[in-house]
């Protein structure tokens, strides 16, 4: 079905052409992908969208002007000449739903910077998720073997540790049989003296 | 000879990992020992709450003793303490605590291996990681034999495995790439132990002109089968797939077969089937371009081996070291490390079905000389066979 397919798959012709079917070798495919990856003009990241400046799309917060009409002109008069009663012709003339309107609209508009916002985020979350992941796994990787290597030079330590032990403990034996050979070797000595000694009063019992 | 599969679950329902690769074997050698299974009540990986009745049963020929397990776990008071551990310095204590914590925490199912040791020549035990492979191996380890099923994972660095790695008579691995993990952690090589890993029967037919024609399915399609989850590189896959369809022509479709746990992107071209039955799975692993496995983490993907079987390519994920080395080894499926290297081997695979007929082809040789069910039972058989000379 899509073995037909022509655009972009020249490459890929390319690569098949050099392919042993009765006799393949993945790692070798493996390696001369990647080469023709690597061989490819890098492709422009694309920008990145900053919180910074809004994006075209973001509704901007404007509030439709609107026709006061000939009611409101008039209030507006009214209002401008009983300026000093201006709150007390405020309560009459503008009705208080007219001002809860008013708010409800900029609540709206806000509501629909918020979601777009909440979008931009969920999208911005999104995106990077599988890179999160991919430093994740990376730095999971470099820690096991940051463990591991730990681990072996505890093990060496621990050893080294052994090893030291027993060498003092095997100086300590020395020692001290150096000093029994030392005991022995005087022990000899004195003997052997008694012994020429006596040789010595033998021999002059006897040449006597 | 008496032969008990020690493993933390056992059931008909349970329908993948350790537990399925344990009942399988269990299955397969009961033909050629007298084998029982030692588990526990519990049929949720997550909570270890008491499903199963307690006592003993027979599945498919294979008898079943069941034990209570005392405490279920609470998972987020596990995943603080594993936090802890794996952030702090800490004891071998706290190790326990943390293994007492995960589960499924079954003190009378040690105390059942204790008192009837004699009973049995050997026994098996699957998971390294829970509570029953720990403390059992610790009870009788001159007649333990650990099929470990480790993958890369943070808590391996615990000592508290380290130990456990050299306390059995044997090893049974499931890949080559396992067995080092394993070695460079405890330094064991002196165990004996050798890579198995787990048979699959292929059913003799499949409807696939059926399945192509139910779900409208005209161009080329990838599959995915397994738990869709973040943990399985599901969330990378859609990513790099979605980017991919933005940039490329090419007519094909993602399919994607088993229960989610993942939020799946509505997209024209990516199709969701939820759980399939066997048949189905074959059927729509038999109509498919190459299988996709984008999981991070595997011992054994046991749906690779199947799509090997069918004679179907295999695009893994690189930074899954097993997955990659099966792949090397087989010479049957490509892998990728990034989205550059998954568009190119994918358009490579679309593009040329000769190389998917050659890779399919070593594969399903690949498959045929390591893990058809009689080289399997062989391989157990041999390594129980030299443990007994050995003992002679």
């Amino acid at each position: 079905m899509v073995d037909e397919q022509k655009n972009g798959e020249v490459e890929d012709a390319g690569l098949s052409n050099r392919i042993d079917y009765e006799a393949i070798d993945v790692e070798d495919i493996m390696t001369r992908l990647r080469q023709k990856i690597a061989a490819r003009p890098t492709e422009k990241d694309e920008p990145e969208e900053g919180l910074s400046s809004w994006p075209d799309d973001v509704p901007a917060y404007a509030p439709e002007p609107k026709d006061p009409g000939k009611t409101g002109r008039v209030k507006r008069l009214l209002i401008k000449i009983m300026r000093p009663f201006t709150p007390f012709i405020k309560l009459l003339a503008y009705p208080i739903h007219r001002e809860l309107r008013d708010t409800i609209e900029i609540l709206d508009q806000t509501n629909k910077r918020l979601d777009y916002l909440y979008d931009l985020q969920h999208r911005h979350y999104e995106e990077l998720k599988p890179k999160i992941i991919n430093i994740n796994l990376r730095v999971n990787e470099r820690i096991d073997i940051a463990f591991n290597d730990i681990n072996r030079l505890k093990e060496y330590t621990k050893l080294l540790h052994t090893m030291t032990h027993n060498l003092v403990v095997e100086m300590t034996k020395l020692k001290i049989e150096e000093e029994n050979v030392k005991l022995k070797t005087r022990i000899l000595e004195k003997d052997f003296e008694f012994l020429g000694r006596k040789e010595k009063a033998l021999e002059d019992e006897l040449f006597k | 000879m008496k032969v008990a599969f020690v493993v933390q679950r056992y059931g008909l329902e349970i329908n993948g990992g350790a537990e399925l690769h344990c009942r399988w074997v269990a299955e397969h050698m009961n033909k050629h020992w007298d084998v029982e299974v030692l588990t526990t009540r519990a049929a949720d990986y997550i909570t270890w709450k008491n499903h199963y009745p307690k006592g003993t049963e027979t599945i498919n020929g294979v008898t079943v003793h069941r034990f209570s397990v005392t405490r279920p776990r609470d998972p987020e008071r596990f995943g603080r303490l594993q936090n802890r551990l794996l952030t702090e310095e800490h004891r071998l204590e706290d190790e326990r605590r943390w293994l007492e914590e995960e589960g499924p925490l079954s003190p009378s199912l040690i105390e059942y291996i204790e008192a009837h040791q004699d009973e049995y020549d050997y026994f098996i035990f699957f998971s390294y990681r829970y509570y029953h492979s720990y403390w059992g191996i610790h009870t009788i380890p001159h007649k333990s034999i650990l099929v470990p099923t480790a993958e890369k994972d943070s808590i391996t660095v615990f000592s508290l495995f380290r130990d456990l790695f050299r306390l059995p008579r044997a090893f049974v691995y499931n890949s080559y790439e396992e067995r080092a993990m394993i070695h460079g952690i405890a330094g064991n090589e002196d165990i004996p132990g050798d890579v198995v890993g787990v048979g699959t029967v292929v059913p003799h037919s499949f409807q696939t002109e059926a399945f192509l024609k139910k779900h409208d399915l005209e161009d080329d399609y990838i599959i995915y089968i397994g738990r869709i989850d973040e943990n399985k590189g599901c969330a990378e896959l859609f990513d790099f797939f979605i980017r991919m369809k933005k940039k490329s022509e090419v007519p094909f479709k993602l399919i994607l077969c088993g229960s989610s746990k993942l939020k799946i992107p509505v997209h024209p071209d990516i199709l969701y089937l939820g759980f399939v039955s066997e048949e189905e799975k074959f059927a729509a692993l038999n109509g498919a371009r190459a299988l996709i496995m984008p999981s991070f983490y595997e011992s054994l993907s046991m749906v690779t081996l199947e799509a090997w079987a069918m004679g179907k390519p295999v695009l893994a994920n690189a930074r899954c070291d097993v997955l990659q080395g099966q792949c090397r080894r087989s010479n049957a499926g490509l892998y990728y490390a990034d989205y550059n290297e998954f568009t190119e081997s994918l358009h490579l695979l679309l593009s040329d079905s000769q190389l998917c007929d050659s890779l399919g082809r070593n594969g399903k040789t690949y498959f045929q000389n390591n893990y058809t069910w009689d080289v399997i039972e062989k391989k157990y058989l041999d390594i129980i066979g030299s443990l007994e000379q050995e003992t002679e």
